[in-house]
């Protein structure tokens, strides 16, 4: 599959809002989603992300803005009439027809024969991995088949966007591990944009290109997932994004794109610009750091980069990992620290004084 | 194991205080129900003498019932007034029933419920009488259509037959249509009509092919319990039928009541019960594709 180095644009927001009644449930969304994209809207329920997406669909009238697809303002065109396909949460499976009833559905008005309808019916269910289930009923499918044939019935329809509702939290967890894998295998075979709403972080990450982090009927971070976690922009969203900790700082100075700090437990510590984001607030400024980034340095072993002494309060042994909540020497807040078990290397006991090794370029500082 | 065993493993069961629960049910119904038919039943086959019941086993009532001309007529009517009664009060109730589930804020759906079974207050006898009044001689309609000039005289074709049965009856049944219809599709997931539209069906092709297959199952009971009990209706057509609007309920009282011939009777009653029964089978049979295993 090749695209133009150019992506075009698929899915433009202007300033969009939504009222339900005095409810504001969209408070101006700007975004722009590009042709071929995985984009995900990531956000606690309530956050306004199944009502964002559910005005791209047409089901959802907006109060101001618009909803470009592929560079046609939506305004009045009904949800029939629009290049989308959505996977509902429930997969909306219509219990009165067969499985293949079910994903012929939408091919009423397609001019080709009823022959080569059924041959396009057979091949989609053969791209869901569903070879052979067209005649059984709807009704006795399992969660994951019904899926399937949600995700078979919107893409015979070629789409230019398929809409996804958390199409996953109705499975198991392993199931939904494997479906994971199987729609991003998917989407990169069809090529069309996929624009998954989800409140499963970890979810995101793993299948998006993009994500927008929604807050409140806003969108409060749009990155990729590397950035998105390396570096949230605010506290929020490091916060809803893994596991972050947190350590009161003091910005000394900032100047030439170098910005000084005095972190509790760091001590004084020189960073880049960039890793400082949110806008100035008068609570005091905070260091943050993803659990992976500190190292427990055993006998032998230096620090790359810098070093400071910790005891270990508490000890979580995952089998694969061991989580550490140690407190760095000078602070007295906890945090949580993650260390691979390797083979030989002990796993250390409450109390113990330690070595642990950190990074200034891991540290994001949250004003 | 032991029979004795096996008893006493059966008073204890499930089984057993199901048994015990249903039975004073069971007994009512057997006693009221069950018997009665029965009774029905083997009269019919029994022959008519003066002032009393000979008991010899003929199938002669139910020739006569088959073959003469008056009771056919009679029997044909019934059925042509109960079809007529069905196709009404459910294409009528159909609209109702989806209005109030699907524009109907849900927190008024009872109220509406509670507002359409209000007829229901009322005896069914007050009800047909009052039909008398609103499609009488001198009666609602005929006044008013009268009082705004639209006709010259008043109409005779709407009491005193068929049409004035049809009108009082399709009224009476109207919540027995509404409420399973609207049961029916109050059960249909909303993201199914979602899912007809986002796959390109108008509102009305998604009305077609999602909504009102999903809805079948209440408009099939409803049919069958409009059609059932009005076939055998009795009170509207005394009332409000005229001597052409006489129906087989009426057949079988006059011969009950009138001639007293309780054979004759009884084979026309156990006739009219076999014919609903077979048209309501069939009826299912046609529909079976609705009615199996959905959720």
């Amino acid at each position: 599959m090749t695209f133009s180095a150019e992506k075009s644009n698929m899915i433009e927001f202007k300033d969009v809002h939504k009222y339900y009644g005095d409810y504001h449930a969209l408070r101006g969304i700007t975004a722009t989603i590009k042709a071929g994209e995985f984009f995900s809207l990531l956000g606690p329920s309530g956050c306004g992300k199944t009502t964002l997406l559910r005005t791209i669909a047409g089901f959802e009238g907006i109060s101001s803005g618009a909803v470009m697809i592929d560079g046609k303002n939506m305004e009045g065109v009904p949800a029939n009439k629009r290049p989308t396909n959505m996977v509902f949460q429930s997969y909306a499976i219509f219990p009165h027809l067969t499985v293949a009833e079910n994903v012929g559905f939408g091919l009423r008005k397609d001019p080709r024969s009823a022959a080569e309808k059924a041959k396009a019916v057979t091949e989609a269910l053969e791209m869901v991995g569903l070879k052979g289930f067209g005649n059984r009923a709807a009704h006795a499918l399992s969660g994951g088949q019904r899926q399937r044939v949600a995700l078979a019935r919107a893409l015979i329809l070629k789409p230019k966007v398929l809409l996804l509702d958390e199409p996953l939290s109705a499975l198991d967890k392993k199931m939904r591990e494997q479906m994971q894998v199987e729609l991003i295998k998917l989407q990169r075979q069809v090529g069309i944009t996929f624009i998954l709403v989800t409140h499963d972080q970890e979810e995101a990450l793993v299948m998006s290109d993009r994500i927008a982090v929604m807050f409140e009927g806003e969108i409060a971070q749009l990155a990729d997932p590397e950035t998105l976690y390396r570096r949230p922009n605010s506290r929020k969203v490091a916060d809803f994004i893994g596991t972050m900790n947190f350590l009161p700082a003091k910005i000394l100075s900032e100047a030439d794109g170098k910005v000084e700090i005095d972190a509790q437990g760091f001590g004084p510590i020189t960073l880049n610009a960039e890793q400082v984001s949110g806008a100035a607030s008068s609570t005091g400024a905070s260091v943050g750091f993803r659990p992976e980034t500190l190292t427990i340095l055993f006998d032998g072993q230096t620090a790359p980069d810098r070093e400071s002494m910790a005891v270990v309060e508490e000890v979580v042994y995952y089998g694969d990992m061991t989580y550490y909540d140690i407190k760095l020497d000078g602070s007295d807040q906890p945090i949580r620290l993650s260390m691979r078990n390797v083979f030989g290397r002990p796993v250390l006991d409450i109390g113990t004084r330690t070595r642990v090794a950190w990074a200034p370029g891991a540290l994001v500082v949250f004003r | 194991m032991t029979k004795s065993a096996g008893a006493s493993r059966f008073r204890g069961s499930e089984a057993a205080n199901g048994l015990a629960m249903i039975s004073p049910t069971a007994t009512f119904a057997l006693l009221l129900l069950a018997a009665p038919l029965a009774t029905i039943f083997i009269y019919s086959f029994m022959t008519d003498g003066y002032l009393e019941i000979i008991r010899d086993f003929t199938f002669a009532n139910y020739v006569e019932a088959w073959t003469k001309e008056l009771y056919r007529v009679i029997m044909l009517r019934s059925l042509g007034v109960s079809l007529a009664v069905t196709a009404a009060t459910v294409l009528l109730a159909f609209p109702v029933a989806y209005f109030v589930s699907f524009h109907v804020d849900a927190s008024r759906k009872s109220l509406w419920l509670f507002l359409i079974t209000i007829p229901f207050w009322t005896s069914y006898l007050i009800r047909v009488f009052l039909w008398k009044v609103i499609l009488g001689y001198n009666g609602v309609v005929n006044s008013g259509l009268l009082g705004i000039g639209l006709i010259d005289e008043p109409l005779t074709f709407i009491l005193y037959n068929v049409n004035s049965v049809v009108i009082t009856l399709a009224h009476a049944y109207a919540p027995f249509a509404i409420l399973p219809i609207f049961v029916a599709l109050e059960k249909i997931d909303r993201s199914f009509l979602e899912a007809g539209r986002d796959l390109g069906e108008s509102p009305f092709m998604t009305f077609l092919r999602v909504t009102l297959p999903l809805a079948m199952p209440g408009v099939i009971s409803a049919v069958l319990i409009v059609f059932i009990p009005t076939v055998g209706d009795y009170v509207t057509p005394q009332l409000v039928g005229g001597p052409e609007g006489q129906m087989v309920a009426n057949l079988i009282q006059l011969q009950y009541l009138k001639l007293d011939n309780y054979p004759m009777g009884s084979a026309l009653a156990v006739t009219a019960m076999g014919i609903v029964t077979a048209f309501s089978l069939l009826f299912l049979f046609l529909n079976r594709r609705y009615l199996k295993g959905a959720k």
